[in-house]
């Protein structure tokens, strides 16, 4: 009798401590599926949406959030350099490279806990499409620093690691086929404050 | 001891099945959810903006800095939700997310007439009476055919600089999203 009770406390123990273990480890600790890799740049194309795994869709609902829609946009995230460095606030990058085609991009800097950076005074970590300079002749670039630079800077605040987001709007990318082919800019390590 | 190994071996199988019951009834019983922290901070049809010092950060906000957004919720029983704004900003765009706060449907200005946002969600079964004789008011909107009974409506607008605010805000504060009975 004593034993055949305690067999079954053994079966429903493992079974819900098992069960339940296992779940929380992998929402936990195991990396989500469906990444979209362009350089260092990563992006989740189904996060959020009904044709995300279950894992995934678990996942998302435990953190709540509104992700871009396919028609809205694509985010992308990089939290390392071209060279697998961690980026970091003290560094100075520069991004170079081509963009995927889209109406409206931004790119900010954010903690690694995706929110964004204190603005310095009155700038803001982030720049949109609209505010950059081109000039003739000069290929597309960015600097990304804690120092004023030239040209398109953005400026960054704080020390410790950081992200990068980049987000495009309105971008064929997100609906169209080619995902796996995307051309995402380079980040590139310049020098870092001692 | 053959016994306790059968206990365990049905103890395994115990745990798959109750780790497969958590992966699915997670999205159903979510609180952080968008719909289940809108539920509780506003009522349906009810347009919120979403901004990290509203509603003492009860509700996510985009974390674009260049992104401002207002929700509303809905339930296609009243009838289709009509969702329309006057003004015009450089980008919007729209989502419909289901009551589990996920995303099941996407458009940008892109699709609507001189960028204006007027658009209807509607079901399938709302479409066929609408096709009929289409209301005056739906004129010129834009039709969302949807599964989703009940969800949100979310707006995203996007603030190229702070000269901008105003005219963002004002497109904010003229956004209603109201159900129309039909027949």
């Amino acid at each position: 009798m004593l034993k055949t009770v305690f067999l079954t406390l053994v079966t429903l123990a493992v079974a819900i401590g098992g069960g339940a273990a296992s779940a929380w480890m992998i929402l936990e600790n195991v990396p989500p599926v469906g990444a979209v890799a362009a350089g260092p740049w990563t992006a989740f194309p189904d996060a959020g949406t009904p044709e995300a795994d279950p894992y995934s869709r678990a996942r998302f609902t435990r953190e709540g959030g509104i992700p871009l829609g396919r028609s809205e946009g694509l985010v992308f995230t990089a939290s390392r350099d071209s060279a697998e460095r961690a980026l970091r606030r003290a560094c100075t990058y520069r991004i170079e490279g081509t963009i995927p085609a889209a109406r409206l991009w931004t790119l900010h800097a954010a903690d690694p806990s995706g929110m964004p950076l204190a603005p310095k005074g009155r700038r803001q970590a982030a720049l949109h499409s609209g505010m950059i300079l081109h000039r003739e002749g000069v290929p597309f670039a960015i600097t990304i620093s804690p120092h004023p630079a030239p040209d398109n800077w953005l400026a960054v605040t704080g020390s410790g690691p950081m992200q990068l987001v980049f987000t495009l709007l309105d971008t064929p990318v997100s609906t169209g086929v080619s995902l796996g082919e995307l051309a995402m800019p380079d980040i590139l390590q310049v020098r870092c404050d001692a | 001891m053959l016994r306790l190994l059968y206990a365990l071996l049905l103890g395994l199988l115990g745990a798959g099945i109750v780790h497969i019951a958590i992966l699915f009834m997670l999205p159903a019983h979510s609180e952080r959810d968008i719909w289940s922290r809108l539920s509780a901070a506003a009522p349906p049809y009810a347009m919120v903006r979403l901004g990290p010092n509203r509603l003492g950060g009860e509700i996510p906000a985009p974390v674009n800095p260049f992104l401002t957004a207002a929700a509303c919720r809905f339930d296609l029983a009243d009838g289709p939700v009509h969702v329309e704004a006057e003004g015009a900003v450089p980008f919007w765009s729209m989502s419909i997310y289901d009551s589990n706060g996920l995303n099941v449907f996407s458009i940008s200005d892109r699709t609507a007439a001189d960028g204006a946002l007027d658009v209807v969600a509607l079901d399938p079964g709302q479409m066929q009476r609408i096709r009929g004789e289409l209301p005056a008011e739906f004129a010129q909107s834009v039709f969302i055919e949807t599964g989703v009974e009940e969800g949100i409506v979310l707006v995203r607008a996007f603030v190229p600089d702070e000269t901008w605010q105003g005219v963002v805000g004002r497109f904010f504060s003229g956004l209603s999203c109201t159900p129309r009975p039909v027949g």
